[in-house]
């Protein structure tokens, strides 16, 4: 029936006006000049070298890289064994858990960060908690552990949910073959479960990685004032500092590594998939 | 399995909930808390409810979330859907260039969409506020509809539409009778989708609100700097509202299901849920017409003021309003440059209380209006040291707002005052007092101190002045592990958490209010005499009410209100003196008194190079110290 594929017609303009032009303005800024018309724009390439050649500004860049590759390593070391115990739950239990899980995703997130000031700041729950344990006076408030528990807290969920709901696509049959065939539980893990599980896997990275790097109120609120990832750098160009051009270019560069970030998982999950469909 | 294999996987599950919930669960219990703490509970109260319910601005923030949420949601739903069947009938290229764009949010961190939407609603001069969060939110909530609904569409047989139509339904009736009954579990999941996202954004809100709009995450954002258990109240009712609906969406299947065919299910769980977003929307906006205060009869005038945060006493603008029956917006900024790079870009707004050698930029770029003097007579009642200062020496243009100077917050249990005497700034320099030190997050004020210590003005143009400045302060961030805050200053030294830190002189007064330990010093190195000062744009919409607002701070009531409830120093004389004096708030704080006729004292001046040079000095100074810390 074509007539119905004139319905797709009025989005595709909406989604070229408010999906691809931004972006492209973005572009734009990121080459110009100073100023906001865009009528008299000038070609420089001078806000992508002054970042490039600035260690400081480098330095930033990878210590958000880094630190939003620990918030992903933590959520898959809390998260694949917990999304594991929930697909092998029977289906009652496994509603009751996956519900109790999506609950606080459901809840703003910061209105859940704040939530944890209360709880790590000086005389809290958490530091009598340490001196109780006879751990000492941990000083966990404006810390990038701080800011790291704040990231894994609120980007967990989403990988125990991607990697759950690709365990329970799994046909458990395939792992009593497995066993039929002599493969012990490690063995069967190891080369039908967790091949299986990787797009679940992947998905949840992709989930939990993109938004820990751009994050800049999780720092701002656990991390303190002078805590800056590369986030706060592009909200302080725009907002306070008022170098619009500058801030477009670190955009644009922080777009590039997710990109290409992407397009790399993408490739090790097809070669993946072709490998294990060949053993 | 064998069950005791199952005993770690039950422990990290019940570690995991525990993690998720122990913080909501003690954000809930303490918004009954009777005390101001997050720490402390000292007994039950609902005060926090009262407090968040006369607040206008927290129950438009979360009028706001859930009408946006709910709007975007009803908008995308239907719009995705359309869309996907559309989609799913059109040829491949197209299909594949419309899922690639689709990418661009979903692919995209969330900062990089939103300064996108920022830079294209400014470049076609959309005026940001409500409209605009709303047109993004639809933007990005579109994308995931699509993708839930794809899937279906693309299952379904393709020769469906037509056999519906080959026995006479006309199209219309073909798409609904027959294709959405088919697909209403991939919507109903693109709807959950859309809505979960929607009441969950920050960042693309941020960026494209203005007038005063803003969500719960905006106003989490913009508040979190004090401690403010209110926050905690309505953090609760969003809980409660979400907790309410989730059960909602779930058990009204469950009910359906005892009263009708299993064939017709479907269908129902889609009526029923759109049924729920109808009267959710229909009660959100009874709620929104419940804001709404009656109309007077001069009224329906709107004034739109733009400050700093917390700077302002409770009852002024509620006072005001039931006065004169207009409405008032207030917006806040963390910093005088937040503001400039707004009404530079157009925004307007009635009144903006910004600081002298900002005043003084503005007058010089022509972005003030000249004030009407006799409009404004309770400007007879406001004291001389405020009044005639370099900025604006004749007060064409501004009316004094707070007054006062910068200055060392000590603990006295720890500093003593012959030492700071003795010191002056350098003392931010003694690796006795390492990590045991506040900095404040202003760029001008940062800049002040390290070149007063280094015995400079704080008006240099000198670049290398700046520099030995800057190098100054650098050491001071790596050596001294100092942390840069803004207003959480005030909550953390009231509590005494360090020893040393730099505040405004009202900030002072009032942590001195709150602890006997703590005292407020002025370096004999010199400091900064500053003033904040209301003005009026030439853009403003209205500037009779804005001189009227203006008067009205002047008078004794408004000054007294604001200066009681803030800690700065009021420039209504009579309502300063009457603050100081024994039976007064302030009474015997010498912060609220600031020094006045020392000779190495300055107040700002506007330079526009300088203040380029000191704005990216500052920048570095803040990633040299986020880069050395931990």
């Amino acid at each position: 029936m074509k007539k119905f594929s004139q319905l797709a017609l009025p989005y595709i303009v909406w989604a070229a006006l408010m999906l691809v032009l931004p972006m492209l303005l973005i572009a734009l800024y990121s080459f110009t000049r100073q100023g906001n018309a865009i009528i008299s724009f000038s070609f420089t390439l001078e806000h992508y070298r002054k970042f490039f050649t600035d260690s400081d500004f480098l330095l930033v860049l990878t210590r958000s890289l880094v630190i939003a590759l620990k918030t992903t390593l933590l959520c898959l070391l809390l998260g694949y064994p917990a999304a594991y115990f929930i697909s092998r739950s029977n289906e009652k239990i496994q509603n009751i858990l996956v519900l109790l899980i999506t609950v606080p995703t459901w809840i703003n997130m910061l209105v859940r960060t704040y939530a944890w000031i209360g709880l790590l700041s000086e005389g809290g729950l958490i530091q009598q908690l340490g001196i109780w344990l006879g751990l000492g006076k941990i000083e966990f408030l404006y810390t990038e552990s701080a800011v790291l528990l704040g990231m894994v807290y609120n980007f967990v969920p989403f990988m125990i949910l991607q990697i759950n709901s690709s365990l329970c696509k799994m046909d458990p049959s395939l792992l009593e073959a497995a066993a039929d065939l002599g493969a012990n539980g490690m063995e069967a893990f190891k080369k039908v479960t967790l091949p299986l599980s990787l797009p679940g896997v992947i998905n949840g990275i992709t989930l939990v990685f993109l938004p820990a790097v751009s994050s800049f109120f999780i720092p701002k609120l656990l991390g303190g004032g002078q805590y800056f990832l590369i986030g706060n750098l592009i909200e302080n160009q725009f907002i306070t500092a008022g170098e619009w051009n500058f801030g477009s270019a670190i955009s644009m560069i922080m777009a590039v590594i997710m990109m290409l970030l992407m397009v790399l998982v993408k490739k090790v999950e097809t070669t993946n998939r072709g490998g294990s469909e060949e053993g | 399995m064998k069950k005791s294999k199952r005993i770690p996987g039950k422990l990290l599950m019940g570690a995991l909930i525990l993690f998720f919930y122990a913080p909501i669960i003690y954000m809930i219990v303490f918004s009954f808390n009777e005390g101001r703490s997050l720490t402390v509970f000292s007994g039950f109260s609902l005060k926090w409810y009262r407090h968040m319910l006369e607040s206008k601005d927290m129950m438009e923030a979360l009028y706001t979330t859930f009408s946006i949420a709910i709007l975007a949601t009803l908008i995308s739903t239907v719009v995705g859907t359309v869309s996907a069947i559309g989609l799913s009938k059109s040829k491949k290229v197209i299909r594949e260039a419309v899922e690639q764009m689709n990418n661009l949010p979903i692919m995209n961190p969330d900062i990089v969409t939103a300064i996108g939407l920022m830079l294209l609603f400014i470049t076609f001069q959309v005026e940001k506020g409500y409209l605009t969060m709303l047109l993004a939110h639809v933007a990005f909530c579109i994308p995931y509809v699509i993708l839930s609904v794809m899937p279906k569409v693309r299952s379904l047989d393709p020769n469906l539409a037509d056999a519906a139509m080959d026995l006479g339904a006309t199209p219309i009736q073909a798409l609904f009778k027959v294709i959405v009954p088919q697909i209403t579990p991939g919507i109903i999941s693109g709807a959950l989708i859309a809505f979960t996202m929607s009441v969950d954004d920050f960042i693309i809100s941020y960026f494209v609100t203005g007038q005063g709009v803003k969500n719960l995450s905006i106003m989490v954002y913009t508040m979190s700097k004090r401690i403010n258990p209110s926050i905690n109240a309505v953090s609760t009712m969003v809980v409660v509202i979400i907790t309410l609906s989730l059960l909602l969406i779930n058990l009204l299947p469950l009910i359906l299901e005892n009263y009708t065919e299993k064939g017709r299910r479907r269908r129902k769980i889609f009526w029923a849920a759109t049924g729920a977003a109808a009267v959710a929307l229909i009660g959100v906006f009874v709620f929104k017409g419940g804001l709404e205060e009656e109309r007077k009869p001069y009224q329906g005038q709107v004034l739109k003021i733009y400050c700093p945060g917390e700077y302002m006493g409770e009852n002024v603008i509620p006072v005001f309003e039931e006065m004169t029956g207009a409405r008032v917006i207030t917006e806040f900024f963390d910093s005088n440059e937040q503001m400039y790079i707004k009404v530079a870009n157009g925004e307007a707004y009635d009144i903006l209380i910004p600081s002298d050698y900002m005043i003084e930029r503005l007058i010089s770029e022509k972005m003030l209006q000249p004030l009407q003097q006799e409009k404004i007579m309770n400007s007879d009642l406001l004291v001389e040291e405020a009044l005639g200062l370099p900025y604006d020496p004749e007060n064409r243009y501004s009316i004094p707002y707070f007054w006062g100077s910068v200055g060392i917050v000590y603990d006295s249990t720890k500093v003593s005052a012959e030492e700071l005497e003795e010191k002056g700034y350098e003392i931010f320099l003694d690796t006795k007092y390492k990590s045991d030190i506040y900095l404040y997050d202003s760029e001008r004020d940062s800049f002040m101190i390290a070149l007063k210590a280094l015995g400079y003005s704080m008006n240099t143009d000198s670049e290398e002045e700046l520099q030995q400045a800057y190098d100054w302060l650098a050491s001071c961030v790596t050596t001294m592990d100092a942390e840069i805050v803004t207003d959480e200053i005030i909550d953390n030294m009231a509590q005494g958490r360090k020893a040393l830190g730099i505040v405004y002189s009202g900030d002072g007064a009032y942590i001195m209010s709150e602890n006997e330990d703590m005292g407020y010093f002025e370096p004999l190195e010199g400091t900064n005499l500053w003033c904040d000062a209301m003005v009026i744009p030439t853009n403003a919409q209205n500037p009779d009410l804005a001189h009227e607002f203006m008067n009205y701070l002047c008078s004794y009531e408004a000054a007294y209100d604001n200066s009681d409830f803030v800690g700065y120093t009021s420039p209504n004389e009579e309502v300063m003196e009457e603050l100081y004096s024994e039976e007064g708030t302030y009474a015997g704080i010498n912060a609220y008194i600031p020094r006045s006729g020392y000779e190495k004292d300055e107040s700002f001046n506007y330079n526009a190079e300088t203040k380029k040079i000191i704005s990216n000095l500052w920048s570095k100074v803040k990633i040299v110290a986020s880069n050395s810390g931990n």
